[in-house]
């Protein structure tokens, strides 16, 4: 019960995109195609799932039992968990490189820039602190779940803004607003239909 | 104390991920020709399509994998296939470079039946209008193909886009922009090669009545010169495999008694015609 509640709550409620408006940049660059934004969701997920187990572990088991214990203090080595955590999270993005660049050639090639610049979306890097500041993420299943869901959250969003971007194509829009602006609108609007969901789960 | 540590406890961070990556990498290695990586440095890298593939990388993959030929890059020319043949170890055969030709010589002189025209400037635009000028197959003269070029190579002179040959490359990004397809690209033997510089299809009258340089259809030139010139549906054209750019005697009569203005020479400029023209340009004596 308590792992659902954390899904819905990371994927609808506290959508990392809409109401976080973190990884937005990745958002609206790969958002052209629903087929590029699912893979490009897939890629987001697993990294943000791996970055949160691991970055979990390193925190829990090495950051404060270890240098806690030797200096008494429990927070005294909190300020390497931004360096550790954009360590894992680009060892994360090369491992899913190699894997698409093996096995999924097609998609390697769409993704093109993208692909690396999921190092520094803000989005994995989000989550993972978000992970270590929420009382109800202390445990680690509870945790992975965060982190998947906050992965498919992204995936979600993502994949609806590029469904919308797909029959943006054929409708007639004003001059001005064509190209980013529109874009930046639609975003805008989807953010407060989000809103929408606040009050389910917690 | 804390500095210690934490440089302890990220260098070990660092030594297990890199052993992971390093792990992976062995792993998960893509075997790459690595004759594509040297074609690919071959390449001009002007990334321009004129090949016909996505960019200059795919087009060294292509080659690698025998989908495309040596000499597939109209930019690069023979200079570059003759390295890529020597990196794949194949000879090379020398062909002539294609360029582009314009198949109508109207100047906006020549034109009968131009209206005014106030809309956008640009030849696909007014190409939708329909209605700008008398001819319905010649050049609108808007210059979408001079905005399409990258190497600076098409100008408009006169109501007509004028190649520069020495700029040239072939890449037909201006074959692409005409929405009238008069934009060939042909292969140019010689340094000037002979171009029926019209493409309109209609019979003698009609085309009289719109240009004062069309084509009329009237098939002098296929009776003098079978082999290079054919005339179908009322416009002649050219054979560029036959016709190797040589004024031999039968072009020569064709030249003579072509009753229309429509066969011009394309490339560089003659070198009488610029002496000429010199003379002409100069200031004549002060006197």
């Amino acid at each position: 019960m308590e792992f659902i509640a954390i899904l819905l709550s990371v994927v609808l409620v506290n959508n990392l995109v809409f109401q976080g408006f973190l990884g937005i940049c990745p958002f609206l660059g790969v958002s052209r195609k629903v087929d590029m934004a699912f893979g490009m969701g897939c890629a987001v997920t697993f990294v943000i799932t791996m970055a949160g187990a691991i970055t979990w572990i390193i925190m829990h088991l090495i950051l404060h039992p270890i240098a806690g214990n030797m200096f008494g203090d429990k927070l005294a080595l909190n300020f390497l968990q931004y360096v550790a955590f954009i360590m894992v999270i680009a060892s994360m993005v090369q491992l899913v490189e190699m894997y698409l660049k093996k096995f999924f050639p097609p998609l390697y090639t769409s993704l093109g820039v993208f692909l690396p610049l999921i190092t520094t979306n803000c989005a994995i890097l989000g989550a993972c602190l978000y992970i270590y500041m929420k009382p109800e993420t202390q445990s680690f299943l509870n945790a992975l779940t965060y982190a998947f869901g906050g992965g498919i959250g992204f995936m979600i969003a993502i994949v609806i803004m590029a469904g919308i971007r797909e029959h943006l194509l054929f409708s007639d829009v004003p001059k001005p607003f064509r190209g980013a602006g529109i874009t930046l609108l639609v975003a805008g609007i989807l953010a407060l239909a989000f809103t929408g969901f606040t009050g389910i789960g917690k | 104390m804390t500095v210690v540590m934490a440089a302890i406890v990220l260098f070990a961070l660092t030594f297990v991920f890199a052993t992971l990556l390093g792990v992976a990498k062995e792993k998960l290695r893509v075997d790459e020709d690595p004759r594509i990586g040297e074609v690919n440095e071959a390449l001009p890298a002007a990334n321009c399509g004129g090949c016909g593939y996505a960019g200059c990388a795919d087009f060294a993959k292509a080659v690698v994998e025998q989908k495309a030929p040596c000499n597939g890059c109209p930019v690069g020319g023979s200079e570059v296939a003759e390295k890529i043949a020597e990196i794949l170890g194949v000879e090379v055969v020398e062909t002539a470079p294609f360029k582009a030709i314009i198949r109508c010589g109207a100047r906006t002189c020549d034109k009968l039946g131009v209206v005014e025209y106030d809309g956008v400037e640009s030849c696909v635009e007014a190409n939708v209008v329909g209605v700008t000028q008398g001819c319905s197959y010649g050049c609108l003269g808007y210059g979408d193909c001079c905005d399409a070029c990258d190497f600076d190579a098409l100008h408009m002179v006169e109501g007509k886009p004028v190649v520069d040959y020495d700029a040239c490359t072939g890449c037909g990004a201006c074959v692409k922009a005409c929405p009238r397809d008069l934009v060939e690209l042909v292969p140019f033997k010689q340094d000037r090669m002979l171009v029926v510089a019209c493409a309109n299809r209609e019979p003698t009258k009609a085309v009289k009545e719109v240009c004062k340089v069309g084509c009329i259809g009237c098939k002098l030139c296929q009776r003098f010169a079978g082999e290079v010139f054919t005339v179908d549906n009322n416009v002649a054209s050219i054979n560029y495999e036959s016709y190797g750019g040589e004024e031999t005697e039968e072009i020569k009569k064709v030249l003579d008694k072509c009753p229309a203005e429509v066969l011009l020479y394309f490339g560089k400029p003659d070198p009488e015609d610029v002496a000429n023209l010199e003379e002409a340009e100069a200031p004549a004596g002060v006197s």
